[in-house]
């Protein structure tokens, strides 16, 4: 998703397909982000097709199959591939359907805080004068608390919830966007392309969402792509800390959380959902520092 | 300065006579701090087990392993005809604990039983308000200053209680550890020296252990009271290590760090009964887990809807589930091993077609409701989200939905309390002192709507009952009354009962003398380590 857009922003020339090979051919250059590449791109098709692959209803509990450890252990079942949780659930398809809500948390949480954030910092770099500092102050309160500590008040407040989760996290992530783009906005505005559209008579809005706003998108690409990865691992803490996702959701921090009393006994209910946040975070990391390398024209070498 | 340096003195002391050959001392990787060391002033058991059952006793003292009284500090009483005046005759010769802070002149007689409740029932007392905040929440909660006209000396050891209306739970109540005896003599001292605090901080009692240092959330250490009215301990230390982590107790209690640890994780218990160095007692807990229905809202007002719901519960996966098997399940609001227990009552069988039946029959359609599961993990239910989902599973299939809430702790039982609360909700009740009126009354009485009474539950017919039984002296005919009670509510059925857990404690195979106690508590007199 985000790999489309960066696209269509960066190639503002007629020549968009030699943009394309540009970039990637720099992302290219990074083998792990393309190997996070491409397991998005497997998490993204597991969460599209969930009912077709995941073998069994995430919800279903099977009383007479409680705590079956994985197949390649002894006293595992073919049916259920990873084992089945406390209640009889099959650990895969939970795993499976989790892909689901934990890329729904990050594409939601992203845009939401993305497109906020642009709004707000693109007026804040623009107007400048009393509307940033009022802006930017307000942002600064925000940035003090320490970002899970914030989402868990307003998860308190709001009242626990995936929906919820998701609107303090992306409230959470809001400073990081705008800041990002009032930088640019400021450095971009007083250029010469600039000051030609607005004595060619451009008005406020389009000088702001027209002109500038397209020629400071890539550092905003690449801090989507790791707010994204951070939006999945705060929904998973709020899940853990019985604050997100509520029972029977198959959400991965919730899994983790309901799963600790196993720890020293049937380590798969615990092991596995870790690993999944684990893998899933690495490879849109991996994948974000790739996006970096490829938009950020310092670091280019031609 | 100088408390700190006394207290640096003591542990050093303790830990050289830890080191001497010859002594023995028993670690207990206890669950948590305690709140205080006064425990008149507070209601959790974990308190209880470093203040009560350590350092203190009590008139009257629950017999081990039971929920029958014998005698304590008292060594016998006359109850006079009317039943509203207790006299008791203390013992003789009973020494308070000497130690580094504190050393007795005299022997313990009726003012330190005058003293110990006076301060817990007359707000003039100057030690009622010795603490910031004391509230006497179990004398408060057990009714006695209402109950209790007076407390008098009559001589050295003699002390007369009169009571303003008959209490049959009476000698029991004062079994509890909130009834705790203090040294009216150590009192007296404090307050002359204007360290009252000191009170909560370094008690002093008759009990078999004297308090030796405490450090929160680390370690309290106590020694063996010489001077024992009961002779003196077969160990010479005693130490709580303080570990709140189940895994973690589990890890000490496997490399020999401490020698028994209370509330192991159900999934731990079948690996510590294989390993060969371990034992493990368990035992019926005195409790009830349910699911309470709010009987004023619409349409859980109606019997009918809350026994198809109860049709629909299968307890046994909850047990299994939750509890690993390590629980039974529950049929009356009591629990099995109490007096009066009506075993003639049959359980609601686990049958989704029937409560679908009896759903459409009472005319209920698309219901959907919440059901309240606790944040926390209590002896009688382990995991309440883990039962909720079970029970949302099971109602899914007859057409219920059900969308579960949390709260955090202290708020869930605040809200929960609330007559017009939305839903069901799940809690539990651990026995206090054994009497079943703990249980029907506290738990399902009238004048507990609103309060302990979370089903919000008034019936005119169970009400009478459970009163009246409080108001009889004789056991037998109290039985038939309480026996008579359970079928009412098993009738009306206000709850969902789910289950009684079992009380599982691991410990080492060279511990002797543990005894279990059915009322939750952790005494370590009589506990012995052989080599």
């Amino acid at each position: 998703m985000s790999q489309a857009a960066a696209t269509s922003a960066v190639s503002t020339d007629p020549s968009r397909r030699a943009r394309l090979a540009e970039f990637w051919y720099y992302f290219s250059e990074n083998r792990g982000a393309v190997i996070g590449l491409v397991f998005f791109l497997f998490l993204v098709l597991l969460a599209i097709f969930a009912p077709i692959i995941a073998p069994h209803d995430p919800t279903a509990q099977y009383r007479d199959a409680v705590l079956i450890p994985p197949v390649w252990q002894e006293g595992g079942r073919a049916e259920f591939l990873l084992g089945t949780d406390a209640v009889g659930r099959d650990m895969l398809s939970r795993l499976i359907y989790g892909t689901q809500f934990s890329l729904f948390v990050g594409v939601i949480v992203t845009t939401l805080s993305l497109v906020g954030g642009i709004f707000v910092g693109v007026i804040a770099g623009y107007f400048r004068g009393w509307v940033d500092t009022v802006i930017m102050r307000v942002m600064d309160i925000i940035l003090a608390f320490p970002s899970l500590l914030l989402a868990l008040v307003l998860v308190a407040v709001l009242g626990p919830g995936l929906t919820n989760a998701m609107i303090a996290i992306a409230l959470v992530f809001q400073p990081h966007f705008v800041r990002l783009t009032r930088a640019a906005v400021m450095s971009e505005k007083n250029r010469d392309y600039v000051i030609a559209a607005k004595v060619a008579g451009a008005g406020h809005g389009r000088l702001m969402f027209k002109t500038i706003l397209p020629n400071c998108m890539a550092p905003l690409i690449v801090q989507a792509t790791l707010s994204f990865s951070s939006a999945i691992l705060d929904a998973a803490a709020l899940g853990f800390l019985g604050m997100g996702a509520q029972p029977p959701t198959p959400e991965w921090g919730t899994m983790l959380a309901e799963a600790r009393e196993f720890i020293q006994s049937k380590w798969w209910v615990v092991t596995l959902p870790g690993v999944a946040i684990l893998i899933t975070v690495l490879a849109i990391n991996l994948m974000g520092d790739g996006l970096r390398d490829a938009l950020d024209p310092k670091l280019k070498r031609s | 300065m100088k408390k700190l340096t006394t207290l640096f003195a003591a542990t050093a002391l303790a830990t050289l006579m830890a080191g001497s050959a010859w002594s023995k001392t028993f670690v207990y990787c206890s669950e948590g701090s305690p709140e205080g060391f006064d425990p008149g002033l507070y209601t959790a058991g974990t308190t209880f087990d470093a203040a009560a059952h350590t350092v203190y006793n009590r008139l009257l003292e629950f017999k081990k392993g039971t929920t029958e009284t014998e005698p304590g500090l008292a060594e016998s009483w006359t109850i006079s005809d009317d039943g509203l005046e207790y006299t008791f005759k203390l013992r003789p010769g009973v020494k308070f604990q000497t130690t580094e802070f504190f050393t007795p002149t005299r022997e313990f007689n009726s003012d330190d039983v005058v003293f110990s409740y006076e301060r817990q029932l007359k707000a003039d007392n100057p030690w009622n308000k010795y603490v910031t905040g004391a509230s006497w929440e179990y004398a408060a909660g057990m009714g006695f200053p209402e109950v209790i006209k007076s407390v008098e000396k009559v001589d050295d050891l003699t002390v007369k209680f009169t009571l303003t209306r008959k209490e049959a739970p009476f000698l029991a109540n004062i079994a509890m550890p909130f009834a705790s005896i203090l040294s009216k003599e150590y009192a007296d001292k404090l307050q002359a020296e204007g360290k009252m605090n000191q009170m909560n901080q370094m008690p002093l009692g008759t009990g078999p252990f004297a308090f030796v240092a405490y450090q929160q959330d680390a370690v309290i250490r106590y020694k063996a009271n010489p001077d024992y009215w009961g002779g003196k301990q077969k160990i010479d230390d005693l130490v709580f290590a303080i570990t709140a982590d189940a895994s973690v107790r589990y890890q000490k209690l496997q490399a020999g760090e401490c020698h028994l640890m209370p509330f192991p994780n159900s999934a731990d218990v079948a690996a510590m009964k294989a390993d060969p160095n371990l034992k493990v007692m368990e035992q019926a807990g005195l409790n009830v887990a349910y699911l309470a229905y709010n009987t004023t809202q619409a349409p859980f007002d109606k019997p009918e809807v809350r026994k198809a719901l109860n049709k629909a519960i299968n307890k046994q996966a909850i047990v299994d589930a939750v509890f690993q098997g390590a629980a039974q399940p529950a049929t009356n609001p009591i629990p099995p091993t109490m007096w009066s227990y009506n075993d003639t009552l049959q359980d609601d069988t686990y049958d989704l077609d029937a409560a679908k039946k009896m759903l459409e029959e009472a005319g209920v359609k698309d219901l959907s409701m919440k059901v309240w599961a606790m944040p926390v993990s209590r002896p009688y239910m382990l995991n309440a989200r883990r039962a909720a989902e079970l029970m949302q599973a099971d109602f899914a299939k007859i057409g219920v939905k059900v969308e579960i809430v949390s709260y955090e702790w202290a708020e869930y039982l605040d809200k929960s309390k609330a007559k017009d609360r939305d839903g069901a909700v799940i809690l539990g009740w651990t026995g206090d002192n054994g009497d079943p009126d703990n249980f029907l009354d506290t738990l399902l009485g009238c004048n507990a709507v609103g309060g302990n009474n979370r089903a919000q539950w008034c019936n005119p017919e169970f009400d009478a009952l459970v009163k009246k039984a409080k108001d009889t002296s004789d056991l037998a005919e109290r039985t038939k009354l309480y026996e008579e009670a359970q079928v009412v509510f098993k009738r009306e059925a206000p709850w969902a009962t789910l289950d009684h857990s079992l009380s599982v404690v691991p410990m080492r195979k060279n511990v002797e003398g543990f005894v279990q106690s059915p009322l939750g508590d952790f005494a370590f007199d009589g506990v012995d380590i052989v080599e």
